[in-house]
């Protein structure tokens, strides 16, 4: 009788002391195997293929702004040096006064560089959203990333993004056309 | 005299019960947020700043193409000339367009539409490799493309 009452009292605890060293051992390898960068960038549509000659014939000479990066990455509108702020004003003026119709023309030397080149993108990247989003609070009261997938593409067919690139694909090759970004 | 020596006697010991708890809750945190790498990059580059960016949507039918400069294990750059990484190996930019060839044909339609690339280039990159890979991408009708940027707050219009 006494002997039974002793062995019903003890049960040892399970020994957890090393689960924290097994669930660091996890952390650490979720640490080394991942990465956390936030894909982020300017989203572009490059034209198809076939369409190239198309779209130069509907438009107005009075309605192109002409945009060139040169090989010192010098900046020029029309032939007029100009920042990027002046860009980016000039455009969103000139996509208000023109709308459907305008087309920004976008020609680079092949020894500018990237960074200026996406600098200028930026640029017109963020007067094509003020516009779009100036719409947007007049038709919808909203900004236009708020608004629905169809007030969305309402706003996209009135202001279309019109960007032509024009580069020289390869020292031998004619020049080709790109218009770009139209979602 | 006793009454001393009986009190040295116990100190209790710290309770850890609780510390996997802990460390487990740190773990889902990271394992919710985080993306595991699947490639290694070859190539050493600085991503240009921009304002206007958006996310890349649609993760699992975007390829990577990365431009900069060759680097060695330790990360350093062993080479003044830009190299083309796409996806996990380096190539050439005529073999771009190969790959992304073969890649479309072998999905179905509707995954097609969705392929997407993302370019990752060094912001000291010259216009002639760019304008090439996008001319490419436009052969091999893969036309979304997002440019690898990182948010700045510097720039203001």
């Amino acid at each position: 009788m006494m002997f039974r009452q002793r062995e019903r009292r003890k049960v040892p605890g399970l020994n957890t002391t090393s689960t924290a060293d097994i669930s660091f051992m996890l952390l650490i390898l979720f640490l080394v195997a991942s990465s956390m960068d936030l894909d982020k960038g300017i989203a572009r549509q490059l034209p198809p293929m076939e369409k190239e000659q198309k779209q130069q014939t509907a438009v107005d000479g009075r309605k192109v702004i002409r945009l060139a990066i040169d090989a010192n990455n010098k900046v020029t509108m029309d032939g007029k040096n100009v920042s990027m702020k002046d860009i980016r004003q000039r455009t969103e003026q000139f996509v208000n006064a023109n709308g459907k119709s305008h087309l920004i023309q976008l020609q680079t030397d092949r020894k500018a560089s990237y960074d200026t080149y996406l600098h200028v993108q930026n640029a017109l990247v963020a007067a094509y959203n003020a516009v779009r989003n100036s719409k947007a609070s007049d038709l919808f009261g909203k900004s236009f990333d708020l608004c629905s997938t169809e007030q969305q593409q309402q706003i996209a067919d009135e202001v279309p993004i019109r960007v032509s690139e024009v580069y020289a694909v390869s020292a031998n090759k004619p020049t080709t056309t790109e218009k770009g970004g139209a979602e | 005299m006793s009454f001393y020596r009986g009190r040295n006697h116990e100190i209790p010991a710290l309770n850890t019960a609780s510390l996997p708890d802990l460390i487990f809750s740190i773990l889902f945190f990271f394992m919710l947020v985080v993306h595991m790498r699947k490639t290694t990059v070859h190539v050493k580059y600085q991503v240009p700043t921009a304002t206007e960016l958006s996310r890349l949507v649609n993760k699992s039918s975007v390829q990577y193409i990365y431009v900069g400069y060759p680097m060695n294990e330790k990360g350093e750059a062993i080479s003044k000339n830009i190299v083309i990484q796409l996806n996990d190996k380096i190539t050439t930019i005529p073999a771009i367009k190969n790959y992304l060839l073969h890649l479309s044909a072998s999905l179905p339609p509707e995954d097609r539409k969705a392929l997407s690339v993302s370019i990752k280039a060094d912001r000291r990159a010259d216009m002639g490799t760019i304008l090439d890979i996008k001319q490419m991408l436009r052969e091999a009708n893969v036309l979304n493309v997002n440019f690898s940027a990182t948010m700045s707050h510097s720039i203001k219009y």
